[in-house]
């Protein structure tokens, strides 16, 4: 049953990790903004998800919290972008490293109204916390099951929902006026100004709606770990890009699929290699190291990434 | 309808390259003209074009149009009435998107972009009603990724929708010259069929001397910021080609091309 347990941990993980490539989608594949402020709207996203399950709200409204934040930090970064100039990899630094200090804060506040910062930092999930995992509403599935290697069902089917939900809204959104005039964006600013529209304005949404989906990514990564810690955000760049470069180099070729369920597949795949390494015995401390390999393996895959996004990455 | 109001620019201010090209220019453009301009490089030709556009900002002087000073209005909200097609066809359009979708954005210029539907089948008939009068055979493939394209193709696409939505002003900045002889020609009759039918006013610059002197209805000819030949009206239509190059050859002999 080791199998099973396998698959239960490089498919939730998967499925969370989709929504930080879901983001990058917007935000690097669409806008070709290298954004490095996920690893802090990541634990934005927790951090405002696990104040709220804490303090006995209602979970779904923590987790619409945690992409408001997100994106707020996100329009942040775009706002430092177009507003004052600043190169994207400095924006992300820039508000990536606020969000250092701000997540502390938050936390310290919401835990026990200190804004000095100087107790706690990490918010547990105790037994009597309601998250999502306990709220009423999936309580009807299973939360293990016993013949089937003892898995995850229930956070495994909040996992694929939540990730099959932004999917969706994101396939609606990229439909509409807006969402094409994003695209158009990316692709061709010079064209968004002649339609008489502000570039820089759907730049900005752009980001928000990037760093809102890495934030609920967060809030959901709080169930697997059972509680928000500081440290949760970093390595989140790489997951996430590796994620979208893979699912969308990988698929390339197929045509009825969505972007955005090849993105989804790609966060799995990058998840099962790691799993598998990991079952393979590889001690746990080359974890990064494995992540960067394959994030590179990638990148060589997709010819358009290694021309266009190299050059651009090279010059900011 | 657009005025440029002893207009003064430079590049490069501040440093030893420092050239000021326009130097108390003054300009007026009816409504209904259909201008030609051309002149040697680095005459100022595209310069003028992208401070109309507001591409540029102006170190002193002014643009009206329609009566009101746009010198301080940025240049995509200058846009709303204005159409632009540039030199390279790849800026004309958007590559990663299709026929349709370039057609449904451009439909939806002057107006919000919101949260609904960007594609309404109502207009897809429409769409491809005035795509076929190119005569590029893009109308039965309105769902091809413009990337695709060749680039007199691309230029047709660029041309109609920019033209598409209520402009007053048409801008044209070499937009064949990037082009081979025979798109050139088909790009250059189409220009003649939308300015006519829309009754736009346009500015064209080109390098094809025949192009100026057979299209239009007046033609500039600029050197050094400055604008040394004006023709409009029936002056235009008797000035022949060779009186045209003479000119500019002496004044290329003058700048040294």
């Amino acid at each position: 049953m080791n199998f099973l347990s396998a698959c239960e941990v490089f498919l939730s993980q998967g499925f969370v990790y989709s929504l930080i490539a879901l983001g990058y989608y917007i935000s690097f594949h669409i806008l070709d903004f290298p954004d490095l402020t996920v690893e802090g709207t990541f634990l934005s996203g927790a951090v405002a998800y696990g104040l709220i399950c804490v303090n006995g709200i209602n979970p779904f409204l923590g987790i619409l919290l945690a992409f408001v934040v997100g994106a707020i930090f996100g329009a942040l970064t775009g706002f430092l972008n177009v507003k004052l100039k600043i190169r994207p990899l400095l924006c992300g630094i820039l508000v990536s490293t606020m969000l250092i200090s701000i997540n502390l804060v938050a936390t310290s506040v919401g835990l026990i109204g200190d804004l000095t910062a100087s107790g706690e930092t990490s918010i547990p999930y105790g037994r009597d916390v309601i998250t999502l995992h306990s709220s009423k509403v999936f309580s009807f599935i299973p939360a293990r099951l016993r013949e089937f290697g003892n898995i995850g069902l229930r956070d495994l089917v909040i996992f694929f929902v939540f990730a099959l939900l932004c999917k969706i809204l994101l396939d609606l959104y990229l439909k509409t006026k807006n969402g094409l005039l994003l695209r158009a964006t990316g692709n061709n600013s010079q064209f968004v100004k002649m339609l008489s529209c502000d570039p820089g304005k759907s730049k900005i949404i752009g980001l928000a709606i990037g760093n809102g989906l890495a934030a609920i990514s967060g809030a959901l990564y709080t169930e697997i770990n059972g509680n928000v810690n500081q440290g949760m955000g970093i390595g989140m760049i790489v997951i996430g890009l590796a994620s979208l470069i893979i699912g969308i180099s990988l698929f390339k070729k197929v045509k009825f699929m969505k972007d955005t369920t090849k993105v989804i597949l790609g966060a799995i795949v990058y998840q099962a290699c790691l799993t598998l390494a990991q079952k393979l015995g590889v001690p746990s401390a080359y974890n990064k190291l494995i992540m960067a390999v394959l994030f590179t393996i990638a990148l060589l895959l997709s010819g358009r990434f290694k021309i266009k996004g190299g050059s651009k990455n090279a010059g900011a | 309808m657009l005025e440029l109001r002893n207009v003064y620019t430079s590049f490069n201010k501040g440093t030893v390259d420092e050239m000021n090209l326009f130097k108390d220019f003054n300009l007026k453009i009816n409504k209904g003209e259909f201008v030609s301009i051309i002149g040697s490089n680095g005459s100022g030709k595209t310069t003028l074009l992208n401070l109309i556009c507001g591409t540029y900002n102006l170190d002193s002087g002014a643009v009206f149009f329609d009566g009101k000073d746009i010198t301080k209005v940025k240049e995509y909200k200058r846009a709303k009435h204005i159409g632009r097609v540039f030199q390279d066809p790849k800026k004309g359009t958007c590559s990663n998107l299709t026929i349709l979708e370039n057609f449904a954005l451009a439909d939806n210029k002057q107006k919000r972009y919101s949260l609904t539907n960007a594609i309404s089948k109502k207009r897809i008939d429409y769409y491809r009603q005035i795509i076929s009068e190119c005569n590029m055979g893009l109308e039965d493939r309105m769902n091809v990724k413009v990337g695709t394209l060749s680039g007199g193709q691309r230029q047709a696409l660029a041309l109609v929708i920019a033209a598409m939505t209520d402009i007053d002003l048409l801008i044209l900045d070499e937009h064949t010259a990037a082009l081979d002889p025979n798109s050139s020609e088909t790009i250059m009759l189409l220009t003649d069929k939308v300015v006519k039918e829309k009754d736009l006013t346009a500015i064209m610059v080109t390098h094809n001397i025949r192009h100026a002197s057979t299209f239009g209805n007046r033609l500039l000819m600029m050197n050094s910021g400055e604008i040394i030949m004006d023709k409009s009206g029936k002056e235009k239509e008797n000035t022949s080609i060779n009186d045209i190059l003479t000119v500019f050859n002496e004044i290329s002999i003058e700048v040294g091309n």
